[in-house]
């Protein structure tokens, strides 16, 4: 197939909202402000796992925070010190990423023997299973206390000193990722996840092996989770279980579905905002909860395609508004409008 | 371990057992009937719990009262939860979503009974007190020494379980509701109307669930992380067999046992004992204890 | 000539029911073989068992000579069993490129890596271009598959089972729903499919007047059972055909 260059206008205005955002955020944050917003930067990419398999895939898994243990306790072992191991960062980070693509692939060829709900409650399975050692199994996952004194990210002699450095290494961390899952979406992996989502038995009569299709696309979310457990674990330089429990897995989901879970601009947009409400509307701490369930309710019954299918239902009318439709003969050159 | 040992602990496991199987069963009532998983299983024990400690504590009625105004405030919990969480949705084109919305449920249920009786866990004094001490009572069986309340637990979960199992598999309404449930187009051209069964289905699960509630308030204390029992459920649902309500109900009692047993090598890993046993349990028999394996519909 | 698609002795049974009895017959390349019979005679269910989602409880299925009986659903699509259902199968939230993609993926066969590191295989646009020669209609191929009408979604869903490459196609009910200019361009279609490209066409059709019209050769299927084969004309006289149809659903 051809390939088309074409740049579409929304593309470019999530390009141009994408780079003001580079360029405002650490202008105008610093210290603790700008940490948060690191953090919505590395759910994010923990989201975007959630993006794969239940936006691509439509199998709804609460497994991304055992991958990000993982990837955070690997993390944490290698770079704390403890037990007298004090590797290079990035070589752990690499290390965590092999790691958890295995146990991911292992783990999916388990729990996909099963389908639908059924599946989903067997990741629930996972995360109490995983949740348990990180809580408890002192030796790996330093008990209650957690593990602290993590080093930070060391990227070829790059170190940041702050904060405002982190920003830019998680912002081109994301960028990049951001890509490869548009990319995923764009290759054969993502319309084949895309038929199983839609009917199964459809997509096993277009020669996609069904079962192994989603193994992969929960390998690649499990890796994903462990990339941003290990960035997690390196920025705040301490690790402990609260962040692994099936509440948080809860809330990357609703992340997901908030920004628009097949999306990939609305991953980030959902991630950042979930993680920055509670700062905004700290003036009403007591309630924020109360307002974040029915948020959650009101959101599903008013878009449940999220903040990018408002986005992308606006655009459409405007566009049936500017032009007046043409319709093209495919094949002749390309796709049209 | 001795038999005393033995038997306390089955009893412990047991009424356990109960609690995830009145959650199980309505978890699968409700699959049945609107094809869609409860996320705020748990958050609903939670909350009955809340409501009939407030009932017994704050305003000290007696049990005879108690227990009918309970029951009238589940069935309203059951309607409005119904008709804020699901309703609106029955419609949606997208069906994670009405999942995702049981989850904004649980967490709005689980503030809302913060914002009443405070996020401080409260106490509820046992059903049976020792006339002489005020304490729990204690059941003397041939030497073995039982709690009443872990007894009790067990007998009001079998009766609840076994009048819902005999509505919906004996009775004309509950075949009818479960006809209605199955075809929803054929039930509204027999003039059953789905909104009421939908309501009914809705009442009897969060009745279900909030009993199981009340029954474990005195057993652990009644606080806002109560709803996390609900993820024992799910692993009877799914060691029982995908949509079998014995199954569901059987396999509850195992992670009841297992959990209960299990505190005795390993009370730390309680919960990943009984988890791996679960994921165990998949890699042997995937389609569950009583679930049989069936071709998907082409 | 061998035949392309061989089903021998091929018996289903859903509880008392049953669905197929004792089929036994062949499709040659290059032929559109026509599969009739009352509703409820099991054709759907032939369909199945042939593209593999259900399993025979006896019988064999021979694709190209190569027993296929056991083959995963999926493996058999890549061998070349291509297939349509009776109301098209499409992502419903995917752009009409992504859903005619998916043809091409089946042709190509190369592994998600590969495709995702951007190698090209079959040539989808140029493809498609042919294919669209004898459907008379056109489309903007970012919108979504539901910007199409049903019977455009119809023809589509064959297009993009020819896109894969089959060996053999099983097209469900194809007519159902069309009118009488779109009926005209999926026999024109399918005769392209079977004499140009050699494809072995099984065909489920209650529109009797395209079944007579393209068909070489016809099965007639009743309760399970093969009660006729042969050529439209001979199928047309056999009077037991005739007894089921008229015995049954005149409409069929």
């Amino acid at each position: 197939m051809e390939k088309r260059m074409k740049i579409k206008p929304s593309t470019l205005l999530i390009f141009l909202a994408a780079a003001i955002f580079v360029i405002v955020i650490p202008n105008t944050n610093e210290g603790y402000s700008m940490m948060i917003v690191n953090l919505g930067l590395i759910y994010a990419i923990a989201t975007y796992g959630v993006s794969v398999m239940l936006g691509m895939g439509g199998q709804l898994s609460f497994a991304t925070v055992s991958f990000m243990g993982v990837g955070a306790y690997i993390t944490a072992n290698l770079c704390s010190g403890r037990n007298g191991i004090n590797m290079n960062t990035a070589l752990a980070l690499v290390i965590a990423l092999l790691a958890s693509a295995l146990l991911a692939f292992g783990a999916g060829l388990i729990l996909f023997r099963l389908k639908g709900t059924y599946f989903t409650f067997a990741t629930i399975g996972l995360v109490q299973v995983s949740w348990s050692f990180y809580l408890s199994y002192k030796p790996l996952f330093g008990g209650p206390d957690g593990i602290s004194n993590i080093s930070t990210l060391n990227l070829f002699g790059f170190s940041p000193k702050n904060y405002n450095d982190w920003f830019y290494i998680l912002a081109a961390f994301v960028l990049v990722i951001a890509f490869l899952v548009e990319r995923v979406r764009r290759s054969q992996l993502g319309r084949s996840l895309a038929a199983i989502r839609d009917n199964e038995i459809a997509a096993q009569t277009l020669g996609i092996n069904v079962y192994m299709t989603k193994v992969v696309a929960f390998t690649i979310a499990g890796v994903l989770a462990a990339v941003a457990g290990s960035l997690y674990a390196m920025h705040s330089q301490f690790v402990s279980s609260d962040m692994f429990t099936y509440e948080r897995a809860t809330t990357y989901i609703i992340m997901a579905m908030l920004g628009g879970v097949n999306n990939t601009a609305g991953i980030f947009v959902g991630s950042v905002l979930v993680t920055m409400l509670p700062e905004w509307l700290r003036f009403m701490q007591q309630y924020l909860q109360l307002i974040y369930g029915i948020g959650v309710i009101l959101l599903m019954v008013f878009m449940p395609m999220g903040l990018a299918g408002l986005a992308s239902g606006f655009a459409k009318s405007l566009k049936r508004k500017l032009y007046s439709k043409k319709k093209v003969t495919a094949g002749k050159e390309g796709p049209k409008q | 371990m001795n038999i005393n040992t033995i038997v306390s602990l089955s009893v412990n496991g047991i009424a356990m057992g109960m609690i995830y199987a009145l959650m199980a069963m309505g978890l699968i009532l409700l699959i049945r009937a609107i094809g869609v998983m409860n996320f705020a299983q748990g958050d609903l024990l939670m909350f009955g719990a809340f409501v009939t400690c407030a009932l017994t504590v704050d305003l000290k009625l007696p049990l005879w009262i108690m227990i009918p105004l309970a029951l009238i405030s589940f069935a309203v919990i059951g309607v409005i939860f119904m008709f804020t969480v699901y309703w609106p949705l029955k419609d949606a084109t997208y069906p994670t979503a009405t999942v995702i919305s049981t989850m904004g449920a649980a967490m709005a249920l689980k503030e809302i009974a913060t914002l009443i009786w405070g996020s401080l866990p409260r106490s509820m004094p046992p059903l049976m007190k020792n006339p002489k001490t005020g304490k729990a009572a204690v059941l003397n069986l041939f030497g073995i020494k039982l709690q009443w309340q872990f007894v009790l637990t067990i007998i009001v979960g079998a009766v609840l379980i076994w009048l819902v199992f005999v509505l919906f598999e004996k009775l004309y309404a509950g075949r009818m509701m479960q006809a209605a449930a199955q075809d929803k187009y054929a039930a509204e051209l027999l003039g059953i109307p789905t909104i009421l069964t939908t309501a009914a289905t809705y009442i009897i699960v969060v009745i279900m669930v909030s009993t199981g509630g009340y029954m474990i308030a005195p057993i652990f204390m009644v606080s806002n992380t109560l709803g996390s029992l609900q993820l024992r459920a799910f692993a009877g649902v799914v060691i029982g067999g995908l949509g079998n309500i014995k199954g569901a109900i059987i396999g509850s009692l195992i992670i009841g046992l297992v959990e209960s047993f299990s505190t005795i090598q390993f009370s730390q890993y309680k919960d990943a004992v009984v988890f791996i046993v679960l994921i165990a349990m998949l890699l042997v028999r995937p389609q569950g204890l009583f679930g049989e394996k069936v071709a998907d519909k082409a | 000539m061998k035949p392309i698609l061989r089903l021998d002795k091929v018996c289903k049974r859903f509880g008392g029911v049953v669905a197929a009895d004792d089929v036994t017959f062949s499709v040659l390349p290059g032929e559109v073989h026509g599969l009739i019979g009352p509703n409820g005679a099991g054709k759907s269910t032939l369909m199945n068992l042939i593209s593999g989602i259900y399993t025979p409880d006896s019988g064999k299925i021979f694709l190209d000579e190569q027993d296929i009986s056991d083959v995963p659903s999926h493996m058999r699509a890549r061998m070349g069993i291509g297939r349509t259902f009776q109301t098209p199968r499409f992502l419903q939230r995917s752009s009409i490129e992504d859903n005619l993609l998916l043809g091409t993926d089946l042709a190509n066969q190369f592994g998600y890596l590969k495709s995702y590191f951007g190698k090209k295989g079959s040539d989808f646009e140029k493809e498609l271009k042919e294919l669209m020669k004898f459907v008379d209609f056109t489309f903007d191929w970012e919108d979504d598959i539901s910007a199409l009408a049903y019977g455009q979604r119809k023809q589509l869903e064959i297009v993009r089972s020819m896109l894969s490459h089959p060996k053999v196609m099983l097209v469900d009910e194809p007519a159902a729903g069309l009118n009488n200019k779109e009926i005209d361009d999926v026999m024109a279609l399918l005769n392209y499919a079977a004499k140009e490209r050699g494809i072995g066409i099984l065909l489920i059709e209650h529109s009797m007047d395209m079944i007579m019209n393209i068909c070489e050769d016809i099965v007639v299927l009743s309760f399970g059972k093969v009660i006729g084969t042969g050529c439209p004309a001979e199928v047309s006289s056999n009077e037991a055909v005739i007894e089921a149809y008229l015995g049954r659903d005149v409409n069929a």
